[in-house]
Formats: structure tokens, sequence, C-alpha cells
């Protein structure tokens, strides 16, 4: 049968697309929702801020400021700053997204993550029907939504089961790395990534202001090493 | 959970969850013609890079919350080894399932 291009085929080209996904997506969820439940919020409140913010990392960061007592001000900017790699992704998904109407974006918006955003810009460089992107990523959004509320409500439910001395918080640090290590692709990422661990770990601030200090600062070690060096 | 308490969780979800929102609206609303600052796009390749590696390193660094320099040694050393699998494998699940074992391994010989 030959591939008609339809708003139908892009939509399940999409679904189709998350499946790979899935296996970074499950473990990342089961963390985030056992960590909510794990710093004292109710499964009411682990669920409303799975599907309020949508963002596993700012997730995990004002989960464990939360829990450390920082002010809630802090644990807002902390979340922000992590997030504004979306600014970037909205930028570049604008050209595509641009003209559809106001609701369809909202909707884009809501749904958009680091997966979704890598893999339409991967399909929007193929020669797949443009008129149809949204749609390959409406498809894509849904899959990768269902599987994360999923993921966390399993992690809600059983994170508070767990004994501590099982040390399943390990498990954060870990799905990080696993996430991280792809993106070290060139120097300047490698040192941007020292530069933030070892401020993270290294500076002691007043009211948890730690973690925005380490992206600040990888951020900015990332910018001064990506300079070509200037040799005669 | 206190009333107090509750109000913060409350306040902290849905102050995160509409500045998020307005950071991934905004710019796919708006900036269908315009483009980012090249100073600001440059940055925003090392946020995700800079904001993990603040996420990971704590933890293996200080357990009780305590700040030290003394590492945790089981953990440095299971982390270090999932690093190693996540750059072969480029697994997820893999890099979780045998850094924990690598976790509990170290643990049970040095504790």
């Amino acid at each position: 049968m030959p591939q008609v291009p339809s708003a139908r085929a892009e939509f399940i080209a999409g679904l189709r697309a998350f499946a790979p996904m899935s296996m970074s997506i499950i473990p990342f969820g089961m963390v985030c929702g056992a960590a909510a439940s794990g710093a004292g919020m109710t499964p009411a409140q682990a669920l409303a801020m799975s599907w309020m913010i949508f963002a596993g990392s700012a997730q995990i960061a004002a989960t464990q400021l939360f829990a450390s007592g920082a002010p809630l001000l802090v644990i807002l900017a902390t979340a922000t700053i992590i997030n504004l790699r979306f600014l970037m992704y909205g930028a570049s998904l604008a050209q595509h997204f641009g003209a559809l109407d106001r609701r369809r974006q909202a909707l884009i918006a809501y749904l958009l993550t680091d997966q979704a955003y890598a893999l339409t810009i991967v399909r929007s460089a193929r020669d797949a029907p443009r008129k149809f992107l949204h749609c390959f990523y409406f498809g894509l959004g849904t899959a990768t939504w269902l599987c994360w509320q999923s993921a966390s409500m399993v992690g809600i439910l059983l994170g508070s089961l767990v004994p501590a001395n099982w040390s399943l918080d390990f498990i954060v640090p870990l799905t990080f790395i696993a996430m991280l290590v792809p993106l070290l692709t060139d120097r300047a990422t490698v040192l941007a990534a020292l530069a933030g661990g070892a401020a993270s770990v290294l500076l002691v601030l007043p009211l948890k202001l730690n973690m925005i200090a380490a992206a600040l600062i990888g951020v900015a070690v990332g910018l001064l090493a990506e300079k070509p060096p200037s040799r005669p | 959970m206190s009333g107090d308490d509750a109000l913060f969780v409350w306040s902290m979800i849905v102050g995160i969850g509409v500045a998020t929102f307005l950071i991934r609206f905004v710019p796919i609303a708006l900036l269908a013609r315009l483009e980012l600052p090249g100073w600001l796009k440059r940055s925003l390749r090392f946020v995700p890079t800079a904001v993990m590696a603040a996420i990971i390193a704590p933890p293996l660094f200080f357990v009780g919350g305590t700040p030290t320099i003394e590492p945790e040694l089981p953990r440095l050393a299971a982390a270090t080894l999932a690093a190693w699998v996540a750059w072969r494998s480029r697994s997820t699940l893999l890099t979780v399932v045998l850094g924990m074992l690598a976790l509990w391994g170290l643990q049970s010989l040095l504790g």
C-alpha cells in the first residue's frame, strides 16, 4: 500500500517515532514520581506536578530544593533557568508552527520536550510532507505524555513503599548520567558539565542558590571554551 | 502536611507550571519571524549540560544532605561505571540497572 501523505498517517508516524524513547522516559518518569512522594508531597500534589509542569529536570530540581527547605522564589527561579532551553526549541519550531492557530500552538507548547523537539527537527529535515508536521508532532507528543504520566503514577505509588536502605534515590543521578553523556559531544560541553558539577558540590551558598549558580557557571565555562583558540 | 506546607507546594507547582508554559508558548507564538540573538542561542546550548551535571554531582558527595568534600566512594565508583555504560550503550535502562547493581555490590563489599 503506498504511503498517502495524510494527517492520520503522520500522527501514527509520530506515535511510532516515540517507541525507542520510551526506554528513557519510563525510568525517568518513575524517578520523578517517586522523588516527589519521597519528598513528602501527597499523591495528588505529585500527580498535579507531573501534569502541570511536564518537564522532568525542573520537577526533580524543584523536588530536591523543596525537600531541602529552599525558599519558594529560589525554587521558581531554578526551575525557570532549567527550562530556559525551551526558548531555543520554541524559537526553532516557530518556523514550522508559527502559522497555526493559537489553540494548536498552546497544545504544542504544553507538549514540548527535549525528545519531541529533537525528533520533530529530524523529521522536518527529511522529505516528509511538511504540511502535516504538526500531526507528526502531536502523535509524538501524545505518546510521550501518556508514557510519562503512567510512569510518574507508578513512581508515585511505588516510591513510598521502597525501604530507604535500598538506595533507590541513586536512580536519579543514574538517569541523568544516561541523559548527559550523549550531550558531551565536544570539549566545550565536557568543560561546561565539569564546571557545573564541581560548582554544585563546592559552592556553599545561602538560600540553596547552588543550582542556579552552578548552571550559570557551567554555561559561562562552556561559552569561554567554545571560542576558537586565538593563535597567531 | 500542615496547611502552610500545602500552600507552599501548590504555589510551587502552579508557579513553575505557569512559568514553564510561558517559556514554551511565547517563542512558538511570537517568534515566527524573529530569531533569538546569537549569544543567547549559544548560551542555551550549555544549559542542559550544566544543569544535569549539577543534579548528578551532589548525591555522589553528600548523602545525608551534609556538605562534605569526602566523596561517597561506592556512589562515585558506581556513577563512573554508569557513565562508561552510558557512553558505550547509549541506553538509559542499561545505565540505571548496571549502576544500581554496582552500587549494591560495592556497598556490601565496603559496607
